[in-house]
């Protein structure tokens, strides 16, 4: 009865989060100390600056300016980067960067979830044993160790020292899938390292939350194996503070991937965003902030809903309410 | 508890903080070569050899004056963003949580909307803004830089410390001894000071440590993308520095690596053992 | 059917050993019914676990446990294990906890089927639509869709019912199968228990706190008081010549229809002996009202009258015969 209510309700929230992340971005880059022009593109004539003044909106105040830039960026065109002799679009960039970035965040999330799902259920499982001190004190070691160090260690050891993998650059899968993965090794083991410590962790307290359940033992007296409890009957559960948990790390990863991408040379939307800093893009830095604040924002929404479908249980909460 | 208190890791953990602490505070009294001084016969020198303790770097420069220096610098700059980023994010959380209504609904939209523009991309995006000169021909000091950061990573912090705060503080403020103290009709700043905030620092300390881990990680993030501190000043910018020699002096690069991460293990250990404390006081009342 | 002989169960404790059973023997024929009936903390719970071998492993377990001929007490638990579901079965105490709330009633009742009996899906979903209507619930087509928190309590009871007869067990356990219920949904439900039991020509053991539950639905009853079995008798005999002053304090606080539902039941004075301390004397002393000197330093044998009718006293009710 209330689910429509409930649902205009939360879009309303997201709305508003999205309206206020894009005018807090747009609020940052007016804290330069000087006019946004002059210092993008010092030393050009006054006229040309002028020029690009009106064509941002700079010269209608903050806040025509930031509805200017709003209805453009909702409408997918994120300015450009302007240099002396004449301008690139963001968009453009982006189509090279996005792709690159996504996918390296992407299989660092399934990498460490690949491994720390057995890894959180054997060692719950196993709770109290060598075996699951030993994890627990690895991972919790390797949970403060930054991703850069593990990428730099890295880079020296399997990259140069080792010659196994490629240290440097970014090879699109249509120019062989080997050669792919294998640029993409080390920045995805960088990146991993420190989820899978978090996942693991979080996964083995929740896991041995859920083992002193009834249902688990009802489980158990049905004859199952404990393996297939295990996954059928604790993990189900447990999955959804995974989920949780995946999207909260997302933030973390996304800084991560900004150095990570650096260290590794990968083009990708780190790149670009370091990129227009050092080039003082202040308006394509400011589109391509946003771009990541709201992506990160919809990603949460989406794991958000996603978890709603996985557990029944947050999904009667909503509905009855 | 104690136990953990008395064990072996813990103790470990407690001697690194506190020898870093003390490079960062007694470091210029320690008898090293200054930490700009050129050592031009002895470039990229590994640990141990030509009276280098850690080495020299490929410009020459002592590593192991480096990393003293370098501990004051990026312990200041942590230090000093945790706690004032802890004092402003308490201050607004404590008190949005026991006012509650329309002023707590936009501290945490705020809080919220903050904390949806990742860490790094925030502090990234405000040094970018903060420690730009219009001419880019004059760079930027390092006083100014090291100010600027302090103020990005801040900026960072109060969203952070704030949510705890105020959760914290929801927990607290219904408890049967506030509403004793409120139906005596004591003032609500009394209230606050005497029940809520004693009870509440213990959490906030907890994560506070687990911040400043995260501070020094992000410090030298933007040191290795060129915000940071310049020249070698903090841990992140010896990283920084020394990046191009990776292939032929390594130990340049993983000597200070080694100190980022244990300084972080060792305060994600510390604020782990607070917040296990924590939840076994809890558990008792 | 089942035999135990001198069962004894200890948990290692923060406290020190707890003692939670003391040496019980008790057989239960092939389609008889008994009864184990005693206030909480009395052992019944761990009893009924023990016996099928469903302990945590921080429990140790000495005498024998014999199941259909075979002595399962010192059989691996991996070879206990397929006892389970198809030789024993457990229906537990409260079906709020003890089904999976992330999966659907139809999987929990067909995971049996499948994994134990080897059956195909499609048979399996026939036999647990058959399982539902024999449980009584109404449109099993649609309820084998639903999650248990979509259901009410004696629902879900009767779920849990239905997997545990699934794969046709010769021996039932019911660990207070109806303390969670409502009064009349409880009288419901006993029903349906011995109807299904004289059906398919099961034993069963009728694990409850309150002896008007056992009275009409076994043929033997054991009552428990501290970790010991303090009366067993058959049920007839039991009601008509009551033997142990215990066993008339659980008489009177057998909850009547005029109490209301969820009010506390009058308990027994005094409490429970700290199950970690051994004590001397007869360990219902302290709260029985007919104790004497000797009841409080002499422990009391299990005495066994002429009708076959044990009891654990030095001044029985009706005089020692």
């Amino acid at each position: 009865m209330n689910k429509l209510g409930e649902l205009a309700k939360r879009i309303g929230q997201l709305v508003l989060v999205l309206f206020l992340v894009t005018l807090l971005v747009a609020f940052l880059m007016r804290l330069l100390p000087a006019d946004t022009v002059d210092i993008m593109l010092p030393g050009q004539p006054e006229e040309f600056k002028e020029v690009i003044r009106q064509e941002l909106g700079l010269d209608k105040g903050f806040f025509g300016y930031y509805f200017q830039w709003l209805t453009n960026f909702v409408k997918g065109d994120f300015g450009s980067f302007y240099f002396a002799g004449g301008s690139e679009t963001v968009a453009s960039h982006l189509g090279n960067a996005l792709p690159k970035s996504l996918l390296l965040m992407l299989y660092s999330q399934i990498v460490a979830l690949a491994v720390s799902i057995p890894l959180g259920l054997s060692s719950a499982y196993r709770a109290g044993t060598k075996f699951d001190r030993a994890v627990s004190g690895t991972l919790f070691t390797f949970s403060s160790v930054p991703s850069f160090a593990i990428g730099l260690i890295l880079a020296l050891v399997v990259g140069v020292k080792l010659g196994w993998v490629e240290p440097l650059g970014y090879v699109p899968m249509s120019e062989g899938l080997v050669e792919h993965f294998k640029h993409m090794v080390l920045p995805v083991a960088s990146l991993s390292v420190g989820l899978i410590a978090a996942y693991t962790r979080l996964l083995r307290s929740d896991v041995i939350a859920t083992l002193k359940e009834d249902y688990v033992t009802m489980a158990a007296s049905k004859g199952l194996s404990d393996r297939r409890i295990l996954w059928r009957h604790v993990f189900r559960p447990s999955s959804i503070t995974l989920m949780t948990s995946a999207a909260l790390n997302m933030g973390g990863l996304i800084g991560g991937a900004v150095v990570i991408e650096n260290i590794f040379s990968i083009q990708g939307v780190g790149f670009e965003i370091i990129y227009a800093l050092g080039t003082r893009q202040y308006v394509a830095l400011q589109s391509l902030i946003a771009l990541v604040a709201v992506g990160y924002v919809l990603f949460n929404v989406v794991v958000d809903i996603a978890s709603g479908f996985v557990d029944p249980r947050t999904r009667e909460r909503r509905g009855l309410r | 508890m104690d136990s953990v208190k008395k064990s072996f890791a813990f103790r470990l953990t407690v001697a690194w903080f506190a020898l870093i602490i003390f490079f960062a505070v007694f470091g210029p009294l320690l008898p090293l070569p200054n930490w700009q001084e050129v050592f031009d016969d002895a470039l990229s020198v590994t640990p141990l050899k030509q009276g280098h303790l850690l080495g020299t770097d490929s410009n020459g420069y002592d590593i192991l004056s480096g990393i003293v220096y370098g501990a004051r610098i990026s312990l200041f700059i942590s230090f000093t963003a945790v706690f004032l980023g802890g004092v402003i994010g308490s201050a607004i959380g404590i008190s949005a949580a026991y006012v509650r209504g329309k002023y707590d609904y936009v501290v945490s939209t705020l809080f919220n909307v903050v904390l949806s523009v990742p860490n790094l991309v925030l502090s990234l995006a405000l040094i970018a803004v903060l420690a730009t000169n219009v001419d880019p021909n004059v760079p930027t000091s390092t006083g100014r830089r090291i100010t600027v950061l302090v103020i990005s990573l801040t900026i960072v912090i109060i969203p952070i410390l704030g949510r705890i705060a105020r959760a914290a503080t929801l927990s607290w403020a219904n408890r049967e001894f506030v509403l004793a103290a409120r139906s005596m009709g004591s003032k609500d700043r009394s209230i606050i000071w005497r029940h809520i905030v004693p009870n509440v620092l213990p959490a906030i300390f907890a994560v506070a440590f687990l911040a400043i881990g995260v501070v020094i990680v992000a410090e030298a993030s933007l040191s290795l993308l060129g915000a940071g501190v310049p020249d070698g000043t903090s841990w992140g910018s010896m990283v920084a520095r020394g990046r191009n020699d990776i292939e032929f002096a390594p130990h340049i690069i993983i000597i200070p690596l080694i100190f980022i991460a244990l300084t972080v293990i060792s305060c994600n250990y510390i604020g782990d053992v607070i917040r296990k404390q924590l939840d076994q006081r809890q558990a008792k009342l | 059917m089942l035999k135990l002989e001198n069962l004894e169960i200890s948990f290692a404790t923060s406290r020190g050993n707890l003692h939670a059973v003391k040496g019980v023997s008790l057989e239960i024929a092939a389609g008889e019914s008994i009864g184990i009936v005693g206030e909480s903390g009395s052992g019944k719970t761990v009893l009924s676990r023990a016996s099928m071998g469903l302990l945590a492993p921080t429990a140790t377990r000495t005498g024998t446990v014999v199941f259909d001929g075979q002595e399962i007490s010192s059989l691996p638990r991996e070879q206990v294990r397929d006892t389970w579901g198809t030789g024993m079965a457990m229906i537990f105490q409260d079906p709020m906890t003890a089904l999976n709330p992330v999966r659907r009633v139809g999987s929990q009742i067909m995971e049996g089927l499948t994994v134990r009996l080897g059956l195909s899906k499609e048979d399996a979903r026939k036999r647990a639509i058959e399982l539902l209507g024999r449980v009584r619930i109404p449109d099993p087509e649609q309820a084998l869709k639903k999650f248990p928190g979509q259901l009410s309590g004696g629902m879900r009871q009767r779920v849990m019912i239905a997997i545990a007869l699934a794969c046709n067990p010769k021996l039932l356990f019911a660990d207070e199968p109806t303390t969670a219920l409502d009064v009349t949904v409880q009288a419901q439900i006993l029903q349906l228990l011995s109807e299904l039991r004289k059906e398919l020509n099961m034993s069963m053991v009728l694990v409850t706190h309150d002896l008007g539950v056992v009275a009409g639905h076994t043929d033997k009853i054991a009552v428990m008081y501290a970790g010991e079995v303090v009366e067993y008798a058959s049920t007839k005999d039991l009601f008509a010549r009551m033997r142990m002053p215990y066993t008339e304090a659980l008489m009177k606080s057998i909850p009547r229809l005029s109490t209301p539902s969820g009010s506390r039941l009058p308990v027994i004075e005094g409490r429970l002996p700290d199950p970690t301390k051994p004590e001397p004397g007869c360990l219902f002393a302290s709260r029985c009202p007919y104790a004497q000197e000797k009841c409080r330093t002499q422990h009391p044998d299990l005495t066994t009258d002429s009708n076959g009718h044990q009891y654990r006293c030095f001044f029985p009710l009706g005089g020692a015969q």
